[in-house]
């Protein structure tokens, strides 16, 4: 751990190869983003010597950065996608919101509540997160065909909602966990309901833990992919959904593509960094505490 | 009355109120598409006539008979064997090493956190242009060291297709890996190590024998949480390869989906999806129980 200076310099410089390493697809897609087309289909490949271009950001964005600073113009062409980060952001800010309140209620009857089947309730609801996306996205599309679901908000914050809620019950569960049981009790000795320690008490004091699982409750539901290829077809799509519709006959729009991933990774990277804390906790679905 | 009663239910100490909403919505969404999966999984549709029909065993008849089932459960346990097995090492590695207090390794611990937040159908895009035989970097670079082939693009050949998702699925869920292994041994208490130096031991010896040891609860929650996710491998597959060439990169997943939805047959693809269900919930549960991991 501690070692001669020449140990610890060789450390270092091999830490920041390793992360280069880890970092250079993240670099490269970001400057594929900012590249003519011709500079894309290079060969060699292109790493930094460039002429930057900001064609792709208004192509998918509608953003222009002219000489009078930065202009919106609403497009309509085949690649314009802030409609379908709009879509993205709706579904995974809502279904976070539904996936938290359903899960803090739960989580708090699981850690303060001893009743018969306890553990096996538990036990069944880290199992619901086994389940393959794909077993519940055959018969949820049929489900959702009869009653009218395909394609809507209502469809796929439900569905997101209760793929993160395993994650999202476990995760405050430890959170509540954390805070000592003497307090509760305390409190029904003067009077207090279990709601009201619930909401005047507990909660306030675990708003760290349901921002840690709301943030990733985000993550997940911006990221998915099987659900929202599945239950949505034409006019609701999601960001990962439309990385595909690049591909055309006519060639791949690689510069578009990435501008659309490149500031699809920003937001959600922002949000973990504001959480780091207890990442490791909600990685492992409150298993491990930091 | 009646109102006050179920008032003085509702706050009462009874979990039921506090349960309810989670257990209509997972009955809802989990119980019934089983029951549904087991239902369509002796049905098949008949395009002829429109409608679904019951045709008894016949879908089951069919998987055991069926060579691509079996090979994409091949597929599968290959793709997640060899996903692990790097996943774990690298992360160890690369845990050990940013597992220091130096200038600047917060910072990289950052970065690499990166990796997470982005969409796996995304990074499947990445890697598809990045391994693109004429224009991509890594194809480019490993021509160039005469590793590869020009005339054998990567994810167009059989023999190297499954190393191609790979490298993908490898790159973006190390860093969990590194993140998890890193709080583990951030909170490994300092006396053995200090025993370990005063006997002299070397450093592979007390990796050896006494963080690996120490390290054991965290690995296994890692295994089962990263398990779950890689044998359910979709994103990356359906996006770089839909399973091609051939039948190179069929996961289990992948096949489901196809059988359903590019093939119309319904009752088939319910059968392919209930038997992941089945494969992954048996392992992880004996993993649980082996493992003694504990929630």
């Amino acid at each position: 751990m501690n070692g001669s200076f020449s140990t610890r310099m060789l450390r270092t410089i091999a830490a920041w190869v390793v992360v280069a390493v880890f970092f250079f697809p993240i670099y490269y897609w970001t400057s594929v983003a900012f590249k003519h087309g011709n500079d894309i289909f290079n060969r060699p490949p292109k790493l930094f010597a460039f002429t930057p271009t900001f064609d792709n950001f208004q192509k998918v964005f509608g953003i222009s950065l002219g000489s009078g600073g930065i202009t919106v113009t609403p497009g309509g062409g085949n690649f314009y996608m802030a409609p379908r980060v709009w879509d993205s952001i709706v579904i995974a800010t809502l279904s976070t919101v539904l996936a938290v309140a359903i899960a803090t209620v739960a989580a708090y009857a699981l850690s303060r509540m001893n009743f018969r089947g306890r553990h096996s309730f538990v036990g069944w609801v880290l199992s619901t997160r086994m389940m393959p996306p794909v077993a519940v996205a055959v018969p949820m599309f049929f489900i959702y065909k009869n009653f009218g679901l395909i394609d809507t908000y209502t469809g796929m914050v439900l569905i997101h909602a209760l793929m993160n809620l395993p994650l999202a019950v476990l995760l405050m569960k430890s959170f509540f966990d954390d805070i000592p049981s003497e307090i509760d009790e305390s409190a029904i000795v003067d009077g207090a309901s279990r709601f009201m320690i619930f909401r005047r008490i507990v909660l306030p004091m675990a708003k760290g833990g349901v921002a840690a699982t709301a943030v990733l409750c985000f993550i997940f539901s911006w990221t998915e992919f099987l659900f929202a290829l599945t239950l949505t077809t034409t006019s609701l799509k999601t960001v990962p959904v439309v990385s595909s519709t690049f591909v055309t006959s006519i060639g791949t729009a690689w510069g578009n593509m990435a501008a659309l991933g490149a500031a699809s990774i920003i937001p959600a990277f922002i949000f973990i960094l504001l959480v780091q804390k207890h990442l490791v906790r909600g990685l492992t679905m409150g298993s491990l505490k930091q | 009355m009646r109102v006050a009663q179920a008032r003085r239910f509702v706050i009462s100490d009874h979990p039921l109120p506090w349960l309810l909403p989670l257990v209509a919505i997972l009955l809802v969404f989990t119980v019934y598409p089983l029951i549904y999966n087991i239902w369509l999984s002796f049905h098949e549709f008949v395009p002829r006539r429109r409608a679904l029909e019951f045709v008894g065993t016949e879908n089951w008849v069919q998987l055991w008979n069926d060579t691509r089932f079996w090979q994409s459960l091949v597929i599968t346990f290959t793709y997640f064997a060899i996903a692990l097995a790097f996943e774990l090492v690298l992360g160890m590695a690369i845990a050990l090493l940013l597992d220091s207090d130096g200038f600047g390794f917060g910072f990289l611990r950052g970065v690499l956190t990166m990796t997470l937040v982005i969409p796996p159908a995304i990074v499947g895009m990445m890697y598809l242009l990045m391994e693109d035989p004429q224009f991509g970097v890594i194809s480019y670079l490993l021509q160039s060291i005469g590793l590869l082939n020009p005339n054998n693009p990567i994810l167009a050949t059989a023999s190297t297709a499954l190393a191609g998702v790979l490298v993908a699925e490898i790159w973006q869920w190390t860093p969990f890996m590194v993140l998890i292994f890193l709080a583990g041994l951030r909170a490994l208490p300092p006396e053995p190590y200090e025993a370990a130096m005063i006997d002299g031991a070397s450093s592979f010896q007390i990796f050896r024998r006494i963080t690996l040891p120490m390290m054991s609860k965290v690995i296994a929650i890692a295994v089962l949480v990263r398990g779950i996710d890689l044998f359910r491998v979709f994103d990356y597959v359906f996006v770089m390869t839909s399973g091609g060439p051939g039948a190179a990169t069929y996961s289990l997943s992948l096949y489901a989906w196809q059988q359903t939805f590019s093939f119309v047959k319904w009752g088939y693809g319910a059968t392919l999806s209930l038997v992941t269900l089945v494969i992954i919930l048996v392992i992880a549960n004996l993993f649980i129980r082996i493992a003694k991991v504990k929630w």
